[in-house]
């Protein structure tokens, strides 16, 4: 056990002070804090530009509004001009910024046109609406408060099954924190298991494996490697997390994320589908190192492994369309696309109890599983050089009783 | 099995597929002795070092290490130097060696200690904080036997532990081992330099194509290839004197007399001093080099 634990730590340590890691761990938040920084500044030009813009006048042509004179509804400056030749002249004497025009047949087309020198900005676009639909309530009589008719539709999502209740404001985090989640889910596992695949195949090139199996078993060094990676993960996900959570409250004044909070829940079930399904990528990716010749050759094997882990994406629509249909469904029971399966749905819908614990339950037996054939082989194949291993040498020797063997044909034989 | 016995091997026999790696081998490494495994390329050593430490399983036949079946605590008295060295590259030197101290039971304190020990008697103080990949091959080579011995061992395997070191540090290492064989430990060594195991080994095992060839203490090995035969230097007309059937010129290794069977050693030398006409500066028995043994082994078979 001591051993283990040695291992374990000092796969961490070693692998902590990595520059990659260390890029990977910080690199990551610091880009999104540039482009929030980016974001900020190009959305702050684009308000200072309606600012900038001045007043905004107007022709009414089709009699729509009932007050013609000017009008600072909502605090907009909007000047009303009588004939479009005044408002012209207003425009090129720039007591105004830009003037709009309700064609005669407004009301069949919905036809505004816009004269400026300058750029519309895209702000002035809902301004405008904003400023039209309220001249339409005043129009309408009706008893209707303004606020309704600009926003018909504050809905609120009862997930019966979840017990989660969402507001609309919250959506954009339904579906955004899934795939969150999964980005951060893929890069933390991806880094720290490719750390132990290279780890690994190191070893072995190194030759460093004969002194290392005449020192501990192989389920020593295995379980010492995957759980010291599997350390590592979690401390990248955490400070992740903390650049998260930090992010999405700096970001409150953003539009897109506003609303947004950190969904402990989801964050509960992530980590458990995480953690499983860390222990399933290290175990596959350690086979893969000790069956691998070459650091080269090993990537060849693992980029197929990521491959297979991102397919949900491929299928977004599909998710999208149907969040309970046949396709998301069969990726969430595959055990290795179960966990951005999952999150994805719950972004969409509520996904079934039953779903989510046969899933966690088919997880649960691959992991052990393949932990514990990955063992088997390891103990294999961890003195075996210059030599790949056929489909049928690793089957064979998950069924053989575990021991070290090495082949005629190697060229490592007895000197 | 002798209770003296550090290692002991019992009709082992190891196959690759139809390979026959080792073929009916048995032997006895005692305690405190240096003992030598020689042997051709292919012909089986490094199969049967693993096979004792426990990385190889036998096909059939017993192997007995420190008193039983080896065990994982036994594994933590064993030091191996592999004939393919293997260190961490990116590590610093002494990182690494309390890493591999730790994971044959040291507690990090002593590993830290002991390697720092070592590397000042190996002349590697000042390398401490470098990386292994900094290091000169000869340096490589220093630090991975001091792996080999940081944990203080009672049983070191050692294969090929002189290959790439200069004489000054073949000196080094040659005396470290032999100060550790002073200190009662047991060395099993794999070499083929044979002048090397001329004068460390006490026994030694030749093996070749997996089967046994020569066994027992180096002086018996030695004494039984001796030839009926006389090495000497000096004047004189070595072919008439009697007792000598013919002679064969070595340039300045002197001239080797072959004797008639009927002759003896004292019965020459008698001769050589009663003849008024010869002198004489070197009379030795012809016994053969371990290199001339290990030859006419590989060519007898």
């Amino acid at each position: 056990m001591a051993k283990m634990w040695s291992v374990a730590l000092r796969e961490y340590l070693f692998n902590l002070r990595r520059p990659s890691f260390l890029f990977a761990v910080f690199g990551v938040p610091l880009f999104t804090l540039a482009m929030y920084a980016v974001i900020f500044i190009v959305i702050d030009r684009t308000e200072n530009n309606v600012d900038e813009l001045g007043i905004v006048g107007y022709v009414d042509q089709s009699g729509l509004l009932l007050d013609t004179s000017p009008t600072d509804m909502d605090g907009e400056p909007f000047a009303a001009y009588p004939t479009t030749d005044a408002a012209r002249q207003a425009l090129d004497a720039k007591t105004i910024g830009a003037y709009f025009v309700l064609a005669e047949d407004y009301l069949t087309t919905g036809t505004v046109d816009t004269y400026s020198y300058s750029s519309i900005p895209d702000a002035l676009r809902s301004r405008i609406r904003a400023f039209l639909r309220g001249g339409i309530a005043e129009r309408l009589g009706a008893d209707v408060p303004l606020e309704r008719i600009t926003n018909p539709v504050n809905l609120t999502i009862h997930a019966e099954d979840s017990g989660r209740n969402l507001t609309e404001s919250n959506v954009p985090a339904l579906v955004l924190m899934p795939m969150i989640f999964a980005l951060v889910f893929i890069m933390a596992s991806g880094v720290t298991s490719g750390f132990l695949m290279n780890g690994v195949v190191e070893e072995k090139t190194n030759r460093i494996m004969e002194i290392l199996v005449t020192s501990v078993t192989p389920m020593q060094l295995l379980a010492g490697k995957i759980i010291g990676l599997g350390v590592l993960g979690l401390t990248q996900m955490v400070i992740w997390g903390v650049a998260g959570v930090v992010m999405i409250n700096l970001g409150q004044s953003l539009p897109f994320l506003e609303g947004i909070a950190f969904p402990t829940d989801m964050a509960l079930l992530a980590l458990l589908y995480f953690v499983l399904s860390y222990f399933l990528i290290a175990s596959l990716m350690a086979g893969v190192g000790v069956v691998a010749n070459s650091e080269q050759e090993s990537r060849q094997f693992s980029s197929i492994i990521s491959l297979i882990w991102v397919i949900p994406f491929f299928f977004t629509a599909q998710f999208i369309d149907n969040p309970n249909g046949i396709v998301p469904i069969i990726l969430t029971l595959f055990p290795f696309t179960a966990p951005i399966s999952v999150l994805m749905r719950l972004g969409f819908a509520a996904v079934p109890a039953w779903q989510i614990i046969v899933s966690l339950l088919i997880l649960t037996v691959t992991t052990v599983f393949l932990v514990w054939a990955s063992a088997r082989v390891f103990r294999w194949g961890m003195l075996r050089y210059g030599k790949r291993l056929g489909l049928r040498e690793i089957i064979g020797a998950v069924r053989r009783p575990p021991q070290f063997t090495t082949t005629a044909s190697s060229g490592e034989v007895s000197k | 099995m002798q209770s003296d016995a550090t290692i002991s091997v019992r009709q082992v026999i190891k196959n690759y597929g139809s390979f026959r790696a080792v073929d009916d081998l048995s032997f006895d490494v005692y305690t405190g002795e240096v003992f030598a495994m020689l042997g051709p390329n292919g012909s089986g050593k490094t199969t049967t070092i693993r096979m004792i430490l426990d990385i190889l399983k036998p096909d059939s036949g017993q192997i007995s290490v420190l008193g039983g079946v080896i065990t994982d605590a036994a594994k933590d008295r064993i030091g191996y130097l592999p004939e393919e060295r293997g260190l961490y590259r990116s590590v610093k030197v002494l990182e690494m060696m309390v890493y591999l101290g730790m994971l044959k039971g040291m507690s990090r304190p002593d590993a830290r200690q002991r390697s720092l020990e070592l590397l000042e008697l190996l002349e590697l103080g000042d390398h401490t904080k470098s990386k292994v990949s900094e290091l000169s091959k000869g340096m490589q080579q220093k630090v991975q036997f001091a792996v080999t011995v940081l944990h203080h061992p009672s049983l070191i395997i050692v294969d090929e532990p002189f290959s790439g070191l200069d004489p000054v540090n073949t000196r080094v290492v040659k005396d470290l081992l032999l100060s550790f064989r002073a200190d009662g430990g047991t060395v099993v060594m794999s070499t083929h330099q044979m002048w090397q195991v001329e004068e460390m080994a006490d026994r030694l095992l030749m093996i070749d194509r997996g089967a046994q060839k020569l066994y027992g203490r180096l002086e018996d090995i030695r004494q039984q290839y001796a030839l009926h035969a006389i090495v000497v230097e000096g004047q004189g007309d070595w072919a008439a004197l009697p007792g000598v059937d013919h002679i064969e010129h070595n340039g300045r290794e002197g001239t080797t007399l072959y004797l008639k069977p009927e002759a003896t050693s004292a019965s020459v030398l008698a001769a050589i001093a009663t003849a008024a006409d010869m002198t004489i500066d070197r009379f030795e028995l012809a016994i053969p080099s371990l290199n001339d043994i290990f030859i006419q082994v590989v060519e007898d078979r």
